[in-house]
């Protein structure tokens, strides 16, 4: 172990921000899911929110700070052997972590991508349905609900390893994830993913998520020009 | 005279017959097209409460809903409709021929809020009408949840 007193910069600002607006915008997504109503409106605002949320980790794992990219943490066969074997030596995501990461956010970018083409069969339908069939819709839908429920078992295996790791391993994960710091540890402190960084990051996110948002397809005839039925 | 009459009798009884034997497909076909009408109207009334808000529009969706609702479709799942093809697949669940009183709780709960959506409709208030259709549409939710095929 390091020196006592040792501190290292873990996870960066926007990989925190990420984290816990990502936290926030899930549990909204899943209960306005759920409740549906009027609330399916909200359902496509958070929808997109995370869309946003999510194009901008993907786009930080490439030009973000040291533990937040993809490359220094990706599970490679190897390096999972290696940590199963002990032997792995790391700070940040750990290989068997990372394929829980890696597996979140794959699973989220379906999700939230799926989302953009469903309907309900009532009276909302994503921002990009229009682009797709009915019947493509509908699988889409389809594979909405089921990932849904796979995404809370896998939320709630990531909240439970993090328990794991604070009680039985006596080493707190939330803790680095509020303040960027990580107490002890044998690695150095996070370099790079300044503000050059964040704007490219940002920047590719927000493009992304107007293409998600479909505001730019041919408007549909629009809502104030309510048409008006004959009388039969 | 007395041929056209018979002509008439017989078709009013083979109508009857008809009813009274409605075979799977068509049956899938009617209540396909009772849902897919209500629908067209669901996306009338959001896209009064969404833009210019008109009343007439909002009272004849509404009620056009509500008289689908009113219509006794539960006769329009027999036996053996479980399965099979009207305008597209069926996608009703098994569960739905089983589980009546599920059924019956879903159905009652939907006709409560279109009925309810008639009402309020026809007092053109915007405000209440769109809280009404949040929680017909909620309503609407609770059948497809429970009995109606994911794919």
């Amino acid at each position: 172990m390091a020196m006592k007193g040792k501190r290292i910069r873990l996870w960066d600002l926007p990989t925190r921000l990420f984290h816990w607006l990502l936290v926030l915008a899930a549990i909204g997504a899943a209960v306005t899911g759920q409740l549906g109503g009027n609330l399916i409106v909200w359902h496509g605002r958070v929808g997109l929110l995370i869309v946003g949320l999510l194009t901008f980790r993907l786009a930080w794992g490439v030009v973000g700070s040291t533990y937040a990219r993809f490359a220094y943490f990706f599970p490679s066969p190897a390096r999972v052997a290696a940590f199963l074997r002990g032997e792995w030596r790391g700070e940040g995501h750990n290989p068997l972590g990372a394929l829980s990461v890696f597996g979140l956010l794959g699973l989220l970018t379906l999700q939230a991508a799926s989302g953009l083409f469903s309907n309900d069969d009532i009276a909302f339908a994503g921002p990009l349905f229009s682009l797709v069939d009915k019947a493509v819709s509908n699988r889409l839908t389809g594979l909405h609900h089921l990932l849904s429920n796979v995404l809370i078992a896998l939320v709630g295996l990531h909240v439970v390893a993090i328990v794991y790791y604070g009680r039985v391993k006596k080493q707190s994960l939330l803790k680095p994830m509020f303040t960027g710091w990580k107490e002890g540890g044998d690695g150095e402190s996070a370099r790079g993913g300044g503000l050059v960084a964040f704007a490219i990051a940002l920047s590719i996110s927000f493009a992304l998520t107007y293409g998600a948002s479909g505001l730019w397809l041919p408007a549909p005839p629009p809502p104030s020009a309510v048409m008006e039925t004959p009388d039969w | 005279m007395k041929a056209k009459i018979l002509l008439a009798l017989l078709s009013v009884t083979l109508a009857g017959t008809a009813a009274a034997q409605l075979k799977p497909e068509d049956a899938i076909k009617f209540r396909q097209s009772g849902y897919t009408f209500m629908a067209w109207n669901m996306g009338r009334i959001k896209m009064n409460v969404e833009g210019q808000f008109n009343k007439d529009e909002v009272v004849k969706a509404a009620n056009a809903i509500q008289a689908i609702a009113n219509s006794g479709m539960g006769a329009l799942y027999p036996a053996g409709s479980d399965h099979g093809t009207g305008w597209e697949k069926t996608r009703v669940k098994p569960e739905f021929f089983t589980n009546k009183e599920g059924v019956t709780k879903v159905a009652m709960a939907f006709n409560k809020e279109a009925n309810e959506m008639a009402r309020v409709a026809a007092t053109g208030d915007a405000a209440a009408v769109k809280e009404q259709f949040g929680k017909l549409g909620a309503s609407c939710k609770g059948c497809h949840d429970d009995f109606k095929i994911k794919q």
